[in-house]
């Protein structure tokens, strides 16, 4: 499963975040240093007008102080300029990382992790969650800092003031802060819900997108509509409910400043008449302005607070994914290079929560040897093939490699080297040269011209209307399905395994075709250890050695022309299959 | 917020400055400085909070409305349109796009108040100095000529973003959709090697956004502190010669400092329209896109099987086609990869139209037919078979409301009771998302039933038994066979696997988008 982080504290949550994008540490200080003075400058305009009520609006106290005042507003514009552009690169650097990374570390995890979470979840990690957090720093997230500066900044002039006058301010914001954090609480739990429903109502889009042919042909689509209406209408309740507690929340600061105002004001005259004479008018009416100056930032900090959570729960499920444990085993052992022997002991296996499918097979297939596999669909053909290419863990048991433990093997040097080619290969939108390519990354056409010959597919190449440069169009929906194969086989070929699982990989191709290729398979196979889920009798009378798999169990296990003729499962298999030919 | 700039500016006047300079000042003054501040306080605190949720409910109601539209609008516009988009753009703009298009609207009535506050103030300037009333004008002036810029400069930036946007979703998603092979090769790093450049293109122009805003937010927002000084300078020799009061003055600075708030507001409701806009026009794209399916008003009545008929038919693959599939026949149409054979399935079926000539159903020509008439009388089972991540019956039957008797006996003719039966619940058994945690030949069977319980008066299947091994394929075949024997349906198969001649009446073989031999089958 992915990483949960929902229940980290923000602190470890932000070093997690810096740990995965250092870039984010670097000039901190500068940046400190330049929040400062942006918060600083717009606080320098109360106090040009303390100094010039207090002296009594002369023209020589006034211009001096107006100039003062305009030096501070270009300092505070320049630093706001500056720290906005320097943290605006930084952020989005580390974001651009943290996109990189993700799609990384979807490709390295273990294959039973990813084949359970949806795939539109994966991808909003990667893209709407991220984008949470540019929405939230170009919607004014940078004021965030400035503000939180300009509010450390009128604390302190405020106690420099009058310190008596200071204390109720302080007072109320302590009980402002303790009622946003309860609220805030609420508000979080929310927002969590409501993101979960997001991410549901996104599924249900793209199940109506990718099943819009089924839906058209069976005329259900009503039925699709309804299951979308529930979804987006889910979606938008739990969006509602946010509503409340946010803006009461919102809504404090206001309250808070009236009262503070009136603190401040009646307190101040109060404070003058009986207390402090020397206490001027000026200088409550400069504490009335800070009160607002201290209050502003606040209540900004407190409505970005929405926000901020938001980019901070997108950001935290980006990096929910870029954490989670890669397949890759650290420290792994590489797999010695040759042939792969294969050895299975006693392996049970089973899928998440479902019963077992597997019973306690032992098998040993030797370096450069092409087994192939037969069986009813549902005997546990498809099971084992993904126990080889570790796309399941086995429940009991163990597998081994060239005599090394299977999950202690490193992610890397099983790349390339043990491949699966699937029953309905994924092709990638772009040409045709491009996906057999993926085999070996930077391979020229004339390998891959070449692979083509080998494998008997230069009739079929023919028929290709620009070659290698031939689009597949979108997940290869421009190719039949009996075509995909064929590049994906190609794929294989050009990749160069040492251990190739064919899952039933040769059907849908019409039969001219499908002789070529078997008779290339042939070729493919030699000196290399080679497991074919057969379904073609063809493929079994040209293996090695033949096993039978009934109920999950191996029940019989031997060459074609041995089995043919024993009692058994296979004989039958053989049978059915000759009465099939025309 | 002009009427609480007023309220301070008041209690400067009569109660801090005459206290202060030692005269009496009575206790109601003190408790009217308390109401007036407090109470103008609560009554903008109403409105704030009605005002918020008032937004957010019709924010996130219209933001649901237009996503169903753009939804619905997907399940009406044709294949041909769907072909040439992908699925994770798709997503793209019934989601984050339908988001950016609504996302002003939480400030929308908070601008169009602040506009009106605004107005309010300046008035109020006016009324107490004209030299006061030109520099906030001049403010205000300036405030919207800079956010008028800034829109300008913002918009085909903001523009370029969000297609970026869109390159990094398509990417991501295919990618993902693709992992199992990208896993088993080790081709991570060719996977971020074409991610990358999306991903930094998007992060070039969020920076390029990032630019433009961190000169005029700090602009914008200093703006009205400069006004402070400029008001001070010009103003002090008047409060010296008595002409105007230190409390008008402070008021009047109050209110230039408040005017801040509203104009933040309304530049961020500014900033936020050029990403609505670049939303808009995809949504718009999407809902007034003219590729809808189109329909006639002709019905089919007659519960037998159908007849259909090929005149001259031509498409993208296929030429000159000529072909009758008489009804209660079973035809196989055989060819090498790419020879038309899908193509010819989707026209035959009604699932397409042609480009030229024409498709008859029962006489009738397809293009006539009405809405859900094809539906009703066709069922199609393509190569990749597609399940929804609910249960196997919600698949079966989808919004059929076929009994479970029903159910089975279809699962029997294409030899998936067997299965279905061990499975631990059954026909209530959850598959995963796209029907995961079944096989491949399973998946195509679940299909092929979902295709027989809808009783069709002509099914087609499109290499539809490809996965299933041979003893289970046999069956199928079987099953199929009797069904078309008891007069159910008329059958039209695309097939390479030997096997499915045995049951043909007629074999149609395809070369290149032609016809080159139709014989009937010795099978019959």
């Amino acid at each position: 499963m992915l990483r949960d982080l929902s229940r980290t504290g923000a602190r470890e949550l932000i070093a997690t975040a810096v740990r995965v994008s250092p870039s984010l540490r670097q000039g901190l200080l500068l940046t400190g240093v330049l929040a400062l003075f942006a918060g600083a400058g717009r606080i320098i305009a109360p106090l040009t007008i303390q100094r010039s009520i207090d002296s009594g609006l002369v023209p020589r106290t006034v211009i001096p102080a107006v100039v003062i005042g305009a030096a501070a507003v270009v300092v505070a514009g320049t630093a706001s300029l500056l720290l906005n552009r320097r943290l605006q690169s930084r952020i989005e650097q580390a974001l651009a990382g943290l996109r990189r990374a993700g799609l990384r570390r979807v490709h390295e995890m273990a294959a039973s992790t990813a084949d359970r979470i949806p795939s539109a979840d994966l991808v909003s990690r990667l893209t709407s969650d991220v984008d949470q957090v540019t929405t939230f720093l170009q919607g004014g997230g940078i004021q965030f800092l400035t503000n939180t500066a300009q509010l450390l900044i009128a604390t302190g002039l405020l106690f420099v003031y009058n310190w008596r006058l200071a204390l109720p301010v302080l007072v109320l914001t302590g009980l402002l802060l303790v009622a946003m954090a309860g609220m805030q609480k609420l508000i979080a739990r929310r927002y969590a819900r409501a993101r979960q429903d997001l991410s549901r109502m996104q599924t249900a889009v793209a199940e109506s997108v990718l099943g819009a042919a089924v839906i058209r042909s069976t005329g259900t689509g009503e039925r699709a509509r309804a299951k979308l209406d529930e979804a987006v209408d889910r979606a938008r309740d739990s969006l509602v409910s946010t509503l409340v507690p946010l803006h009461g929340n919102t809504s404090l600061g206001e309250i808070a400043i009236s009262t503070m105002t009136v603190a401040v004001l009646l307190g101040g005259v109060w404070w003058g008449i009986t207390g402090d004479p020397s206490l001027t008018a000026g200088q409550v009416v400069a504490m009335v302005l800070l009160v607002t100056f201290f209050v502003r930032p606040l209540q900004f900090l407190v409505q970005s607070l929405g926000e901020a959570q938001n980019a901070l729960t997108g950001w935290r499920r980006a990096l929910e994914l870029v954490t989670t444990e890669s397949a890759t085993v650290a420290d792994g052992v590489t797999l010695p290079p040759g042939p792969v022997g294969v050895t299975v002991e006693n392996v049970s296996a089973r899928y998440p929560d479902g019963p077992i499918v597997l019973h306690d097979v032992t098998l040993r297939i030797e370096p450069g040897e092409h087994v192939a596999i037969v069986g009813r669909t549902g005997s546990g053909k498809s099971t084992f093939a993904k126990l080889l290419t570790r796309g399941l863990v086995p429940a009991e048991g163990s597998i081994y490699l060239n005599g090394e433990l299977l999950e202690r093997l490193a992610g890397l040097s099983l790349a390339g080297r043990v491949v699966i080619v699937p029953q309905e290969p994924f092709l990638f939108t772009g040409t045709i040269g491009d996906n057999i390519k993926l085999g070996a990354p930077g391979a020229s056409d004339e390998t891959v011209l070449g692979v083509i010959d080998r494998l008997g597919l230069h009739e079929w190449y023919g028929t290709l209307s620009q070659g290698l440069d031939t689009p597949t169009g979108m997940r290869g929906e421009r190719l039949s399905v009996g075509e995909r194969q064929l590049v994906a086989l190609a794929r294989t070929a050009l990749a160069d395994p040492d251990l190739v699982v064919f899952d039933e990989a040769t059907s849908g191709i019409d039969p001219a075709t499908d002789l070529a290729v078997q008779r290339a398979l042939a070729v493919l196979t030699r000196d290399r250890t080679t497991v074919s889920i057969a379904h073609r009798m063809i493929t079994a009378e040209t293996a090695d050695r033949v096993l039978v798999f009934a109920d999950g169990r191996i029940v019989q296990s031997g060459h074609h022309s041995e089995l043919v003729h024993e009692p058994g499962p296979y004989a039958g298999l053989a049978l059915a299959s000759a009465e099939g030919q025309p | 917020m002009v009427a609480g700039a007023w309220a301070i500016g008041w209690s400067t006047d009569h109660l801090v400055i005459p206290a202060l300079s030692g005269h009496h000042v009575g206790a109601g003054v003190w408790w009217l400085s308390a109401a007036f501040i407090l109470g103008i306080s609560a009554l903008r605190w109403s409105t704030i909070f009605i005002r918020g949720i008032a937004t957010g409910h019709v924010q996130y109601r219209a933001q649901a409305e237009t996503r169903r539209a753009v939804v619905r609008r997907y399940l009406d516009l044709d294949l041909g349109w769907h072909r040439r988009r992908s699925p994770g753009q798709l997503l793209a703009h019934a989601v984050s796009d339908v988001d950016a298009l609504w996302s002003p609207m939480q400030f929308a009535y908070f601008a169009v108040g602040m506009v009106f506050m605004l107005l309010l103030a300046l008035t109020e300037l006016f009324f107490r100095e004209l030299l006061l009333g030109l520099v906030g004008l001049a403010l205000v002036v300036l405030v919207l000529t800079l956010n008028l810029l800034y829109q300008r400069l913002l918009a085909p930036r903001a523009r370029e973003a969000q297609e970026a946007r869109g390159v990094v979703g398509g990417i991501a998603h295919e990618s993902i959709e693709g992992s199992p092979v990208v896993r088993s090769l080790g081709r991570a790093d060719v996977e971020d090697a074409r991610f990358a450049p999306g991903v930094d293109r998007l992060r070039a122009a969020d920076v390029r956004m990032a630019a433009v805003s961190s000169v005029f937010d700090p602009l914008l927002e200093l703006l009205p502190t400069a006004a402070v000084l400029v008001v001070l300078a010009a103003a002090a020799p008047r409060v010296a010669d008595g002409s105007l009061s230190v409390g008008d003055l402070v008021g009047v600075v109050y209110l230039l400092i408040t005017i801040s708030i509203p104009l933040n507001v309304i530049s961020r409701f500014l900033s936020m329209l050029p990403l609505s806009g670049a939303g808009q026009e995809r949504v718009r794209s999407v809902l007034y896109s003219p590729d809808v399916v189109r329909f006639g008003s002709q019905r089919l009545a007659t519960p037998v099987p159908l007849r259909v008929e090929l005149r001259d038919v031509g498409a993208v693959r296929l030429e000159g086609v000529n072909l009758v599939l008489e009804p209660g026949t079973i035809t196989v149409v055989m060819g090498a990869v790419g020879s038309g054979k899908t193509t010819l399935l989707d026209l035959a079926g009604g699932q397409h139209h042609p480009a030229r000539g024409t498709v008859l159903f029962d006489g009738v020509d397809v293009r006539e037919l009405a809405r859900g008439a094809v539906p009703e009388n066709v069922a199609v089972v393509s190569q990749s078979p597609f399940l929804f991540a609910e249960s196997l019956r919600d698949n079966l039957s989808l919004s059929g409301g076929y009994s479970d008797e029903e159910l089975w006996r279809a699962l029997r003719v294409a030899a998936a009771d067997d299965f279905v039966r061990e499975l631990p619940d059954g026909l209530d058994t959850i598959v995963g998302e796209r029907g995961a945690t079944l096989s491949g030949g399973q998946r195509q069977r679940i299909c092929l039933a979902r295709a027989i319980v809808r009783r069709p008066r002509l099914l087609v299947l499109d290499d539809a038994t490809s996965a299933l091994d041979t003893r289970v394929e046999r069956q199928v075949l079987d099953g199929l066979k009797d069904l078309v024997a008891e007069g159910g349906t008329t059958l039209l198969v695309a097939t390479n696997r030997p096997a499915t001649l045995t049951i043909a009446d007629r074999v149609v073989q395809l070369r290149a988008g032609r016809i080159a031999s139709l014989e009937e089958s010795r099978a019959s």
